[in-house]
């Protein structure tokens, strides 16, 4: 165990001097400087984990509290994975997902590339890129339902200009077959420059005696890019797909105050048709069981995503 | 020779971790997918099951 | 001829990469110039079409923003009398009085105080932990890392229903400490992994150095460690803060009347009559101009922020 700073500082000084500070038993210190963090999140984060996995096992209700709570079993698992409507959550989930992050990496790896030919003043615009992603999600939400409006919206106006289409005649929100793009659009807007920020990195980290070896081997710049930018950035880009992944399989914010959900259902996704179960139906124990499912869906990609961020981490 | 014992544990090691992972991924893919029913009613088994697996082996020496 | 690496790019591929992201970054900037001229407008300039690019600038929206108002009939106006003030004048142009102030400044407050709140509990217990993780052995190093990075990443909707029944039997729920304590808890695995890697990157020879001399261990912590590490925390610090700032679902289950901020009050703003987007816009402006400027400010730290320290550029 002669491994810490401490100890190895301990072994070179004499003894009157060691003793004063191994006094203070590092093991200990290190207790103190960590529980403090671990009891938080123990409490707000463990203990209602546990409380969770417990009321999905029963039909209990919050608006109900005098009612009796059985233990129902497996019931809530069962029906929650039989129910059509939420399998249809899921595949709108899954259309959000699949799009924004076609897109996101079209247009991120595409942007950090052309960044990364470091034309004059690059730093500036890198800059006014990045904007939308630090923002309010909810707010950016409401935000664009104002963009979106149909006529007085610079959205429909923008469209109706660059395709001669009436600005009135579509409603990107209001429309059941625009809605779920109107979604991929906004996420897009703003997810894509964190896309890019993590290609740019990718990128930057590939040395440039790579490519001079590569040019002295008269390897052409198409076969350059495929063999040497694309693999060496792909641990990156593999980063950004499974965090936007995580991110946007339980989006939240941003839609429920773009859409709420609709029109109708269609852009009800996970998150919000859970909110719906949980805290306007009140049916707390079958939601308990439908946020279990989703935790560990969650757990299971943060644990890929991990391995992943080690993988870059090494380089 | 213990040498050779690391680099084999190592190996499973790495060998179990992708297989717990292409199952939580398989999991997610049967959660959301439009085709049938039968694949999104045990998706969530699947994805369990990765998930268990990858917290037990990631405990296995390197 | 000679001095030309191979590898820099041409004049023309950079002219062409040039203009293709200047022309990105201008569309994107679009829509955020547009609601920041909205809260400029008149609402009948807001929903004039076709869009109107140049307007006669008012502070109305503003004004809106912060006020509630009632429209009255001529004979009612004449009763009330001259208006006083500035403002007063500006919403009587319509025939509306100013009727009380909007609970806008309050949401406001009430954002600033548990986002400032959450941030410096977070540096606290975040500079803590991720300095023992970086310096001393603890037991199950990794695993606890992990468990405190996979806690950041639960959907905040399923998290919500337990701590919305905890809450409600500890009387925390709709309370400034309430949402103090949950921001913080959802921002310590930020905390914790940014700073981690900031501390990482500390020379353990300074402490070292500093032990030899006579300090005791937290001395050299105080004393040594920190004040080399006062720009990660910094950083930090802006990131928690903005992600508190930023946050809406917990707010918008977990508080209603007192402990509201403003992410889901924004949206409910509305005008006496319709809609009321340029006091929308001005909330908006209000509330996301701060953020903008501190992502101004962060652009050499918001790769390794945004990927918990994993990617540092």
């Amino acid at each position: 165990m002669l491994h810490s700073p401490v100890d190895r500082v301990a072994e070179a000084t004499p003894h009157a001097i060691a003793k004063r500070f191994r006094g203070l038993s590092d093991r200990s210190l290190a207790w103190l400087f960590v529980a403090p963090s671990i009891v938080l999140l123990l409490a707000v984060n463990i203990f209602p984990l546990i409380w969770t996995i417990r009321l999905s096992f029963t039909n209990f209700r919050v608006n109900r509290p005098n009612a009796e709570v059985e233990f129902v079993g497996l019931k809530n698992y069962i029906s929650i994975l039989s129910d059509k409507d939420i399998w249809l959550t899921m595949q709108a989930t899954a259309h959000f997902l699949i799009w924004t992050l076609v897109l996101q990496v079209l247009i991120g790896f595409s942007l950090a590339y052309l960044i990364n030919k470091k034309f004059r003043g690059n730093d500036l615009w890198t800059t006014i890129i990045v904007l939308p992603m630090m923002l309010s999600p909810a707010v950016v939400g409401n935000f664009w339902t104002f963009l979106y409006q149909p006529q007085i919206g610079l959205f429909n106006y923008a469209i109706g200009f660059l395709t001669g289409a009436d600005p009135s005649s579509f409603s990107m929100i209001g429309d059941v077959a625009l809605a779920p793009w109107a979604i991929v659009i906004v996420d897009t807007w703003m997810w894509t420059p964190f896309v890019m920020l993590i290609c740019l990195a990718g990128l930057r980290s590939i040395p440039d005696s790579i490519y001079e070896a590569a040019e002295c081997d008269r390897a052409s710049k198409w076969r350059q890019f495929w063999t040497i930018t694309i693999p060496l950035v792909l641990p990156f880009l593999m980063l950004a797909v499974l965090f936007r992944g995580i991110e946007n399989f339980k989006m939240f914010d941003l839609v429920v105050q773009l859409t709420g959900g609709g029109p109708g259902s269609i852009t009800e996704l996970t998150s919000i048709n859970l909110k719906r179960e949980a805290f306007e139906k009140w049916r707390t124990g079958y939601a308990s069981a439908y946020a279990v499912i989703l935790f560990v869906t969650v757990f299971g990609l943060a644990s890929i995503y991990v391995k992943a961020l080690n993988k870059v981490k090494e380089r | 020779m213990t040498r050779f014992l690391d680099g084999l544990l190592h190996f499973r090691r790495g060998a179990w971790e992708m297989l717990a992972s292409v199952l939580i991924a398989a999991g997610v893919v049967m959660l959301m997918q439009p085709f049938a029913l039968v694949l999104y009613s045990w998706s969530f088994l699947v994805t369990l099951l990765g998930t268990v697996m990858f917290i037990i082996v990631s405990h296995f020496p390197e | 001829m000679s001095s030309y690496s191979i590898t820099e790019p041409s004049r023309r591929q950079k002219w062409f990469a040039g203009v293709l992201v200047v022309l990105y970054a201008l569309i994107t900037i679009l829509p955020l110039v547009w609601i920041i001229g909205t809260s400029f407008k008149t609402p009948s300039d807001a929903i004039a079409y076709p869009p109107k690019t140049f307007f006669t600038p008012t502070v109305e929206g503003y004004v809106n923003v912060f006020t509630t108002r009632t429209r009255l009939t001529e004979e009612q106006l004449q009763a009330v009398g001259e208006p006083q003030t500035w403002y007063d004048r500006l919403v009587r142009k319509d025939g509306l009085v100013i009727s009380g102030p909007s609970r806008f400044a309050e949401r406001f407050t009430n954002s600033v105080i548990i986002g400032f709140g959450s941030t410096v509990l977070c540096i606290v217990l975040g500079t803590a932990a991720a300095y023992a993780f970086s310096r001393f052995k603890v037991p199950l190093k990794d695993d606890l890392l992990f468990f405190i990075l996979s806690t950041r990443m639960m959907p905040p909707i399923a998290v919500a229903i337990p701590i919305f029944l905890m809450f409600r039997s500890l009387g925390l729920s709709d309370t400034h400490a309430g949402m103090i304590l949950l921001y913080t808890a959802v921002n310590l695995s930020l905390s914790v992994w940014l700073l981690k890697g900031f501390i990482d990157e500390i020379p353990v020879e300074y402490e070292e150095a500093a032990l030899i001399d006579g300090y005791t261990r937290f001395q050299a912590f105080y004393k040594v460690v920190l004040p080399q590490a006062a720009t990660g925390i910094a950083s930090t610090a802006i990131f928690c803060l903005i992600f508190a700032w930023n946050e809406y679902a917990f707010a918008v289950l977990l508080t209603s009347g007192n402990a509201q901020t403003a992410p889901p009050f924004i949206p409910t703003i509305i005008g006496v009559s319709g809609q009321d987007w340029p006091a929308v816009a001005a909330g908006a402006t209000l509330f996301l101009v701060p953020v903008m400027v501190f992502t101004i400010l962060l652009r050499k730290h918001l790769l390794r922020g945004i990927t918990f320290g994993a990617v540092r550029k």
